[in-house]
C-alpha cells in the first residue's frame, strides 16, 4: 500500500520488537529445556512416583560350623493405597473387616486409613502377619481394591538369646540416627538398623540394598499404575569364629550355674579367634525387631541387660592371678622353684596376720605345690621375695590395664595394682599391699576377656593376639570381602623354664589340685581356679584353663566367671570343662566315663583385706 | 476480479505460507489437546468440540476469505451494533461458568461472544482511524478511538472478562501507533496505564517484604490510599512539584511548553487514582497471581503451584520431549488448565525444545505474513485491520510464552490455534480469513 499519510516505518519498529521478544523466549527455552533438563526431570519423576520400600534381607550371621545365628525370614505386611477408595463408609467397612481378621483395634486401623487418605501416601496397616491371616486377607484384597499384601524380609534370631551380646540386635532408628542417615538413599524413615554388637559394627556390610515398589501417582496422589518392582539385594553374610557347640555348652553351663550371671570366653590360643562368648544376663534380640512399641514396653519395665560382663565387668582375679605372680617369682631369679616355705595356715606380717585359705595349712610348699594347692602362704612369701614391682611389671606384660582390642565397643581394661600406680596417686605402699597383690586381691581388676588372654598366653608361650570373632564376610555373589588374619599385639617374654614350670603347676591343679572337676580324659588340661573376694556380696568364682591333645599346640583356652559363684572349683570349672570338651569333641570322640569327684571342693575364702586375725 | 498483467504474472489469491503455518499449529495443538485430556472426565466432550470447531473454523475462514473485506467498512454501523448487542445479550441470556457470565449455551456447543467481539472491535476501530486519518495527530482522535472502545470494555467488565480487556487494550494502542497517532498522546496513555499498574505492583511488593515498612517514606507511600486527606496531599504535592519543574525550565530558558509538565502531573495523578481503583477492584486470586509472579516460590502449594508445575513440565521435556501421550506432568494432572491456558506446557513436555521452537517459529511466520499482508493491502482500512490482527497475535504470543517462561504474571489467556476452545479457534480463523481476503484483493503489482 502506498499511502503517504501512514508512517510505515512504525511497523518495522513493531516487528523488530517482536523479533527481540522471540529471541528472549528462545534463550529462556534453551535455559529451561536444554541446560536444565536433568534438574526438572528429576522433580517431575519425584512428582509422579511413590515408593513402598521393601527392606532387603540383612546378611546372615553364621558360626564357624555354619549354624545360622541370625537370619531373615519372609514377613508379610498389609498395605493400604489411598485414592482408589475414598475415605468414608467404604473404608470404614474395610477397616472393620481387617480388624476382625487381624484381631486388631478397629479405631486404630480406621485412624491410619484416614490419615493415609489425608496425606495421600500409602501406609502399612499391619506388619509381620501370620501365614494364617494371609488367606483371609487375600480374600479381602479382592473386595477392597485399596489394600495389598507385600512380602519383606524380617530379621530373625533362631536361637533367641544365644550369643546375644556379640550379635547385638536391630531396631528402629531414633531421630538423631535418622538425621545422620537421611541422606543415604538406602535408608528410609522406618528402616531398621543395628543397635548393638555385630549388627551395629557391621551395619554397612549386613544391610543389603532395599528393593521397592515404584508407583505412579497422579497429582492427587491416586495410584495410576505400578512402574517397577525392584528386587532387593541381600546383605553380606558374616561367618564367625564362634564354635556353635562350645557356645551352646558355655550358655547352658552358665545358665545352670549358681547365680546364672557371669561370663565365659573361649579363644583359640594359636590365633586369638573367639570360640565362645557368653555374657549373662542376656536378652532375646528378636523382641526388638518386631515393633517399636514392644521395645518401649521393655525399656520402661526394666533396664536392658546390655551390660557386657565379658568385656565391661571388672573383677578382682583372685587366685587366677597367681599365674602372673608365679611368672614374676620365677623370672625375678630371687628364689629357686624348689625352695620351700612352711605353711601353718596363716602368715604373720608383723602388724597383721594373713590367712591361707586352708586353715590346716599346707606344710612345706614349693612352687609347683603352691600353684597346685593354690597355697596363699607360699605366694605371700615368694611374692615378697620377688617384689611388688616385679609383679606389677609382669601383670603389665600379661596386658592388665589395657583392653584386649577386640572389635566391640566400650571394652574395659581392668586395673593394674602395684607400687607404680600407688606412687602416681601420691600415696604409700605397704607390706600388706604386696601380700594382697601376690594372691590377686587388693585393687587388681580383670575382665573375663583379659583372663582368657592371660591363659591363652600361657598356652602359646606368651603371645597376645587381638581377639577376633569375624572369620570372613561373604558378599551375596559369593565373593569374600573380608578374611580375618591373626594379629599379634604383644608378647610376654618369659624364659622357657618359667613356662614349663607354670604349665606343670597348672596341669597339677587339674590333675590333683583345686581344679579336679575340670578333668578331661583324653586331653591334657591346664587350669587355675580363683575365688575373688567381693566386699559387696558373695565371692566370685573364676576358672581359667586350656587343653592340649597328644602334645599338639593347644586349640582352646577358656575363662569362666560366675558372679557370686562362691567357689571357682565347683561353680566355674565344670563350665570350662564342658566348653573345652565341645571344642575338642572330634579329638575326644572316644569318650571315657568321668572320674568321680574327690577331694576338697575349692579354696576357702582366704583374706578379707584389712581384717585382723 | 483478477488482474493479469502483460508479463503473464498471475496474482496469487491465497497466501499459502500463512495457511501452511496455520495448519501446522492446528496439528500440534490438536495432538497436545488430545494428549492432555486423556485423563480428564470431560475428555469425550472436549474431543468432540475440537473436531467440530476445526471444520467450522475452516469454513468461516473460507467464507471470510471469499467475502470482500471492504463490506465491513461500508457496514461498520451494523458490525458495531451487532458486536454490542452480542455482548449485551450474553449478560441477559448467558450462562455462568467459572464465575463469569460469558457464554451462550447452544444445543450442541457454547459460544463465547468476547472472542468474536475482539475481531469486530478491530474492524470498527480500523474504519474509525481510516476516516480520521487526516486528524490522527489530534488528541481528539485518540480519545475518540477510546470512546469507541469504552462500551465494549464496559460490557466485558460486566461479565467480568478481564483477560479480554488485557488483550484488547494493547491492540487498540498498536492500531493507533500504526495509524500514526502522536507519540506524545500515546506515551500519555501508556504512562497512565503504566502508573495505574505500577502502584498496585509496588504496594504488593511492600506487602511481600514487610521489612521495607521500616522506612517511614515507604510506610507513608503504602498508606497513601487510606484516607482522602493523604490522597489530596499527594495530588497537591505532585502539582507543586510539576510547577516547580516548569519554573526551573523557564529559568533555564529551556523553552519547554508548560503543557508537558501539566500533562506529566495529570498522568501521575490520574494513574494514582486508577491504581487505587484497580487495587480495590482486584479479586483475591488476581492479587495472589500478582504476588506469585513477583515471588514465585512464596506459595509453592497454592497459587504458585500452577506456574511451578508448568515450568517443571517444560524443563523435563528436554530437547526431544518425552513423546506425545507420554508426558507425566501434564497427563497426571500436575499442570492445571493444561488443554487451554497451559497448552504450551504440554507441548514443551511431550515435544521438547524442538516442539516449542516449531510453535514459536510458526507463530513468527504467521505474524510476519500478516504484517506483509498489511503492506500489500489495497487500502488503508485493510492495512489497519491487518495491523490490529497482527497485534492480536503478538499479544497472545507474548502473554502465553511470557507467562509459561516466567516473564509475565499468570493470566487466563489461551494460545490461539493451539489451545482447546471452540469460540477462540473459530474467531481466530475468521480473523485470518479476513487477512487472506485482504491479501487476495491487494494491489496486483506489488
Amino acid at each position: 500500500m502506498i499511502d503517504r499519510q501512514i508512517p510505515q516505518d512504525r511497523l518495522d519498529l513493531v516487528w523488530t520488537l517482536s523479533y527481540g521478544l522471540l529471541l528472549l523466549f528462545l534463550l529462556r527455552l534453551i535455559n529451561l529445556q536444554v541446560l536444565n533438563t536433568a534438574h526438572y526431570r528429576e522433580i517431575a519423576e519425584k512428582n509422579r512416583t511413590q515408593i513402598i520400600a521393601q527392606s532387603a534381607p540383612r546378611g546372615r550371621i553364621f558360626s564357624s560350623d555354619e549354624t545360622a545365628i541370625a537370619t531373615s525370614k519372609p514377613s508379610f505386611s498389609l498395605i493400604y493405597f489411598p485414592g482408589q477408595l475414598k475415605a468414608g463408609v467404604e473404608t470404614d467397612r474395610m477397616a472393620m473387616a481387617i480388624s476382625r481378621q487381624l484381631g486388631a483395634d478397629y479405631e486404630s486401623i480406621k485412624g491410619s486409613i484416614s490419615r493415609a487418605a489425608l496425606r495421600e501416601k500409602p501406609v502399612r496397616l499391619a506388619e509381620n502377619l501370620p501365614p494364617k491371616a494371609m488367606l483371609k486377607l487375600s480374600e479381602l484384597k479382592a473386595i477392597y481394591p485399596g489394600i495389598d499384601i507385600i512380602v519383606e524380609a524380617r530379621r530373625y534370631y533362631p536361637f533367641g538369646a544365644y550369643l546375644s551380646h556379640l550379635v547385638g540386635y536391630i531396631g528402629k532408628m531414633d531421630t538423631k540416627e535418622w538425621a545422620s542417615r537421611s541422606m543415604d538413599k538406602n535408608y528410609s524413615m522406618d528402616s531398621r538398623t543395628g543397635k548393638a554388637g555385630l549388627e551395629k559394627m557391621y551395619e554397612r556390610e549386613l544391610k543389603g540394598k532395599d528393593g521397592g515398589i515404584f508407583l505412579e501417582v497422579d497429582s492427587r496422589g491416586r495410584l495410576n499404575r505400578v512402574l517397577e518392582s525392584r528386587k532387593w539385594a541381600p546383605g553380606s553374610d558374616i561367618f564367625l569364629t564362634i564354635d556353635s557347640k562350645a557356645q551352646a555348652a558355655a550358655e547352658e553351663g552358665l545358665e545352670k550355674s549358681l547365680t546364672g550371671k557371669g561370663a565365659v570366653v573361649a579363644l583359640d590360643p594359636r590365633t586369638g579367634a573367639v570360640l565362645a562368648f557368653v555374657s549373662m544376663p542376656d536378652y532375646d534380640p528378636n523382641q526388638f525387631v518386631l515393633s517399636g512399641s514392644e521395645k518401649d514396653k521393655i525399656s520402661s519395665g526394666k533396664t536392658l541387660p546390655e551390660f557386657n560382663v565379658a568385656l565391661q565387668g571388672s573383677y578382682p582375679p583372685g587366685s587366677i592371678f597367681k599365674i602372673i605372680t608365679g611368672a614374676a617369682i620365677l623370672e625375678s631369679g630371687r628364689l629357686k622353684p624348689e625352695e620351700t616355705f612352711f605353711c601353718p595356715g596363716y602368715y604373720d606380717a608383723g602388724s597383721r596376720v594373713f590367712k591361707c585359705w586352708e586353715k590346716k595349712g599346707h606344710n612345706k610348699v614349693d612352687f609347683i605345690t603352691g600353684l597346685t594347692k593354690s597355697c596363699d602362704v607360699y605366694f605371700y612369701n615368694a611374692g615378697q621375695r620377688a617384689g611388688a614391682l616385679t609383679i606389677e611389671k609382669y601383670s603389665r606384660a600379661f596386658r592388665l590395664g589395657q583392653p584386649s582390642g577386640i572389635a566391640l565397643p566400650e571394652e574395659k581394661g581392668g586395673n593394674v595394682f602395684g607400687p607404680g600406680p600407688r606412687a602416681a596417686k601420691k600415696s604409700y605402699w605397704f607390706i600388706g599391699d604386696t601380700l594382697n597383690l601376690s594372691i590377686g586381691q587388693g585393687e587388681t581388676l580383670m575382665t573375663p576377656m583379659q583372663a582368657v588372654g592371660m591363659i591363652a598366653a600361657v598356652a602359646n608361650g606368651g603371645l597376645f593376639h587381638r581377639p577376633y570373632y569375624v572369620d570372613r564376610i561373604v558378599r551375596n555373589d559369593g565373593q569374600v570381602t573380608l578374611k580375618s588374619k591373626p594379629e599379634i599385639l604383644s608378647r610376654a617374654e618369659l624364659k622357657e623354664t618359667t613356662w614349663t614350670l607354670i604349665r606343670d603347676g597348672l596341669h597339677n591343679v587339674v590333675f590333683e589340685g583345686t581344679g579336679q572337676m575340670a578333668k578331661i580324659t583324653g586331653a591334657e588340661m591346664f587350669g587355675k581356679t580363683g575365688t575373688a573376694q567381693n566386699p559387696q556380696g558373695k565371692d566370685h568364682a573364676w576358672f581359667v584353663a586350656y587343653a592340649t591333645v597328644n602334645g599338639q599346640p593347644s586349640r582352646v583356652a577358656v575363662a569362666v566367671l560366675v558372679e557370686h559363684g562362691l567357689h571357682g572349683a565347683s561353680a566355674a570349672a565344670p563350665i570350662a570343662k564342658a566348653v573345652i570338651e565341645a571344642v575338642l569333641r572330634e579329638d575326644l570322640a572316644v569318650k571315657k566315663p568321668e572320674l568321680p569327684f574327690v577331694g576338697p571342693p575349692a579354696e576357702a575364702p582366704a583374706v578379707k583385706p584389712g581384717a585382723r586375725v | 476480479m483478477i488482474f493479469t498483467p502483460q508479463g503473464g504474472l498471475k496474482k496469487n489469491r491465497m497466501d499459502w505460507v500463512l495457511f501452511f503455518a496455520v495448519l501446522v499449529l492446528l496439528a500440534i495443538g490438536t495432538a497436545a489437546v488430545f494428549s492432555s485430556v486423556t485423563a480428564l472426565p470431560q475428555q469425550a466432550r472436549i474431543i468432540r468440540v475440537q473436531f467440530m470447531a476445526i471444520p467450522i473454523g475452516l469454513a468461516v475462514f473460507a467464507a471470510a476469505w471469499s467475502l470482500n473485506y471492504q463490506i465491513y467498512q461500508d457496514q461498520w454501523k451494523f458490525v458495531y451494533g451487532f458486536l454490542l448487542l452480542f455482548l449485551a445479550g450474553v449478560l441477559l441470556f448467558g450462562v455462568v461458568d467459572k464465575g463469569a457470565r460469558s457464554w451462550y449455551r447452544l444445543p450442541i456447543f457454547s459460544v463465547q461472544p468476547s472472542e468474536f467481539a475482539r475481531v469486530g472491535l478491530i474492524l470498527v476501530l480500523a474504519n474509525f482511524l481510516d476516516k480520521r486519518i487526516g486528524k490522527i495527530r489530534e488528541l481528539k482522535t485518540v480519545l475518540g478511538a477510546f470512546a469507541l472502545c469504552l462500551p465494549v470494555f464496559f460490557l466485558l467488565i460486566k461479565q467480568p472478562d478481564f483477560s479480554a480487556i488485557l488483550i484488547n487494550f494493547p491492540i487498540v494502542l498498536l492500531m493507533l501507533f500504526a495509524a500514526g497517532a502522536s507519540l506524545f498522546h500515546l506515551s500519555i496513555i501508556l504512562g497512565y496505564a503504566f502508573i495505574s499498574a505500577l502502584f498496585p505492583i509496588l504496594w504488593t511488593i511492600i506487602v511481600l517484604n514487610p521489612e521495607l515498612m521500616d522506612s517511614s517514606l515507604i510506610s507513608y507511600f503504602f498508606h497513601l490510599s487510606d484516607s482522602p486527606w493523604s490522597a489530596l496531599f499527594f495530588v497537591a504535592g505532585m502539582s507543586v512539584v510539576a510547577w516547580l519543574f516548569w519554573q526551573l525550565s523557564v529559568r533555564l530558558y529551556a523553552n519547554v511548553s508548560g503543557v508537558y509538565f501539566a500533562g506529566a502531573a495529570l498522568v501521575l495523578i490520574l494513574g494514582f487514582f486508577s491504581g487505587v481503583v484497580v487495587k480495590s477492584q482486584m479479586k483475591e486470586y488476581q492479587q495472589k497471581r500478582l504476588e506469585v509472579f513477583l515471588s514465585p516460590e512464596s506459595d509453592p502449594r497454592g497459587a504458585g503451584y500452577n506456574l511451578l508445575q508448568a515450568r517443571i513440565a517444560i524443563g523435563s521435556g528436554g530437547i526431544f520431549g518425552r513423546g506425545v501421550f507420554s508426558g507425566t506432568q501434564s497427563r497426571l494432572g500436575f499442570v492445571p488448565e493444561r488443554h487451554t491456558d497451559f497448552i504450551l506446557a504440554v507441548v514443551g513436555e511431550e515435544m521438547g525444545f524442538w516442539g516449542m521452537l516449531l510453535v514459536a517459529l510458526m507463530y513468527a511466520v504467521l505474524m510476519r505474513r500478516v504484517m506483509q499482508c498489511a503492506r500489500l493491502a489495497r487500502d488503508r482500512f485493510g492495512y489497519l485491520v491487518n495491523c490490529g490482527i497482527f497485534g492480536m497475535f503478538l499479544v497472545y504470543f507474548g502473554i502465553n510464552f511470557g507467562m509459561i517462561l516466567g516473564f509475565s504474571p499468570v493470566a487466563g489467556v489461551p494460545l490461539p490455534l493451539l489451545s482447546y476452545g471452540g469460540s477462540n479457534l473459530v474467531a481466530t480463523l475468521m480473523a485470518l480469513g479476513i487477512v487472506e481476503s485482504i491479501y487476495a484483493r491487494r494491489y496486483a503489482l506489488v
